[in-house]
């Protein structure tokens, strides 16, 4: 074992900005802080363990493995998941498809194969919708499949009275703007916020509208039993925001701010937000709404390669959960530098609490199981 | 503003217009003007470089500069490429609107285009032809296309840390078949880095749209304008 204290004290802690024996790691649990079926296999090679291929929400395109307890204990990770799936006869109709033909969601949204095991978002429904009539005439999921959550309060449950790990919930991209460029294209709606900022919105309002039907089933069938409840939607960029601060907080901020109100109305979970690319400017928003956790912490892209700044300015406001670069150290740095990375990182985030460390973004497949290794033992062998 | 090089100041007020239209992103306004500009005996060469080019000039300074984002951009360069759709047949024989032939691609096993479309228009809009062959762009078809067109450079595009190590694959592929000789090869894609192009073999890199412009006139020893 790690140490006298349990891992959900440990992210208990870190969440209330208290410093705890070592930095709470999270992996393993959502695809924001997952790994991908090849590490994953990798992992299992490399560490001996025989465990089944399984897929998170029960699905192979996503391409994120559901990760074993063998390999979750091995990795050190201090948090597990509870997540929703697909309504049955979903399930049962891309199961049964011909192979290599589209993966359909239930939003009507889905993934084209552009080579074998390579899936990408490439359905969208409303690709050439401009009018709330065809927002309307969309026929929208039915939320209340009780395949969604049959399995959510025994899960949450069981792992409550196991009371070892924090208990990290998330259904699947319950996010306004990431499911608008499901719908749509991302380019399409990006555009279509500029030139029919009445339909973009009132799309956002109607997505979130549906999110809210699933959500509110899932926190009455988790309960007490989480500790942390994931959303998000990309902001950022590579080197900045993907739109204007203002447009942020006329359209999509008003949005967020009703979504974490309603969340925070129907459980005590701690809030996570998953944001990709370069938002620091809009980190003060994050705070103001009621964020608790801000997600990935993409070093790699603008400002947040400032991890100083970050925790002089905001520190004590928010927890941070990621930070560990995806797009150079995990896949192309070595053991040693992966190692390197952690201790900088922690040095900077770990002190005073308030960090969890994670992946920036899930696990992909060119990250050698080796580097997956080096980044959890560093945070073992750096213990404050 | 567009440059006086119009004598009639009825020309400038519609090439004002194409400016304008091109820089909100107003796509119908913008046609509308670049037909009026046609319909008044405007040049299709003074449309393009008396308005569009210096309004599509002035939305990179803007994105560059922080003061629009991707939503306003990508309206601009569609409103650009629908003027660019009327006038490209009548350009076709002015051999002087073309400064170079651009082959453009999102490597194989990538599908992102965003970066690689926004390329298109800013390459177009300064005056290179653009030939895109589109997503997923095995390396033996970027090879084929050198072969056929004979571009001055070759924009790879890549978005994924997944995929970046196609660019590398491709480079090796031209390099192999013996085609590349004067062809300049740019890279660019979110995770795509100077030093990860330097190691690859390319000519140069681009982090951004707006830049890819310059790095091209650049290594093509045709200095900014």
């Amino acid at each position: 074992m790690d140490s006298t204290i349990s891992s959900r004290e440990r992210v208990l802690m870190a969440l209330d900005h208290q410093e705890p024996d070592r930095v709470p790691i999270m992996l393993g649990v959502s695809n924001a802080t997952g790994i991908k079926m090849t590490p994953y296999k990798a992992l299992k090679a490399s560490l001996g363990i025989e465990a089944p291929d399984n897929y998170l929400y029960d699905w192979p395109e996503l391409g994120t493995a559901a990760i074993d307890e063998a390999t979750m204990r091995r990795l050190h990770s201090d948090v597990r998941g509870v997540l929703d799936l697909e309504p049955a006869d979903t399930l049962a109709r891309n199961r049964n498809r011909p192979p290599h033909s589209d993966y359909i969601d239930s939003w009507g949204s889905g993934a084209s194969e552009i080579k074998p095991g390579q899936w990408f978002p490439m359905v969208h429904p409303l690709a050439t919708a401009t009018t709330i009539e065809e927002i309307d005439a969309h026929p929208w999921p039915d939320m209340d499949d009780p395949t969604r959550v049959s399995h959510v309060a025994d899960q949450a449950r069981a792992l409550a009275e196991d009371n070892r790990f924090a208990i990290v919930a998330t259904p699947w991209l319950l996010f306004p703007l990431e499911r608008a460029f499901a719908m749509q294209g991302m380019d399409t709606f990006l555009m279509n916020m500029a030139l029919y900022p009445e339909f973009a919105e009132t799309l956002l309002w109607k997505l979130q509208d549906v999110c809210k039907q699933l959500m509110a089933n899932f926190l009455a069938e988790l309960g007490p039993n989480v500790d942390i409840i994931k959303i998000g939607d990309d902001l950022g960029t590579q080197q900045s925001l993907l739109m204007s601060p203002d447009m942020y907080r006329q359209v999509l901020k008003p949005i967020h701010a009703d979504w974490i109100e309603f969340i925070k109305a129907r459980t005590d979970a701690k809030l996570m937000f998953h944001t990709d690319g370069d938002v620091f400017p809009l980190i003060d928003d994050f705070v103001d709404m009621g964020i608790d956790i801000l997600n990935p912490i993409q070093t790699s892209a603008g400002k947040m390669a400032d991890l100083r700044a970050l925790r002089d300015r905001y520190g004590s406001k928010i927890v941070f959960c990621g930070a560990i670069d995806t797009q150079r150290i995990l896949p192309h740095g070595t053991p040693t530098e992966v190692r390197a990375e952690v201790r900088r990182v922690i040095d900077i985030l770990g002190p005073g609490g308030g960090y969890m460390l994670a992946s920036v973004h899930t696990v992909m497949d060119d990250v050698p199981a080796e580097n997956i290794l080096a980044m959890v033992d560093a945070v073992v062998e750096h213990r404050h | 503003m567009t440059d006086d090089t119009t004598a009639n100041p009825a020309d400038d007020e519609l090439l004002d217009a194409l400016y304008d239209s091109v820089l909100s992103g107003d796509a119908d306004s913008a046609i509308d003007s670049t037909r009026a500009g046609l319909a008044a005996g405007l040049q299709p060469l003074s449309l393009l470089f008396d308005a569009m080019i210096p309004s599509l000039e002035e939305v990179g300074n803007l994105f560059e500069s922080g003061e629009i984002f991707l939503p306003e951009m990508l309206i601009s360069a569609r409103a650009m490429q629908a003027c660019m759709n009327i006038l490209r047949p009548l350009l076709a024989d002015a051999a002087s609107s073309r400064i170079g032939v651009f082959v453009m691609g999102t490597i194989a096993g990538d599908i992102h285009d965003i970066g690689k479309n926004l390329c298109d228009v800013m390459l177009e809009g300064a005056g290179f032809e653009v030939i895109d062959l589109g997503i997923n762009v095995p390396a033996d078809r970027f090879v084929e296309a050198i072969t056929e067109h004979q571009p001055d450079a070759v924009g790879l595009s890549a978005f994924l840390t997944t995929t970046m190590a196609e660019l590398a694959t491709t480079i090796d592929a031209i390099d192999a078949a013996g085609v590349r000789g004067d062809t300049k090869i740019i890279v660019g894609g979110a995770p795509v880095t100077q030093e990860y192009a330097d190691q690859i073999g390319a000519d140069g890199y681009a982090p951004t749209a707006v830049s890819a412009v310059r790095t091209v006139k650049e290594l093509l020893g045709m200095g900014q304008s």
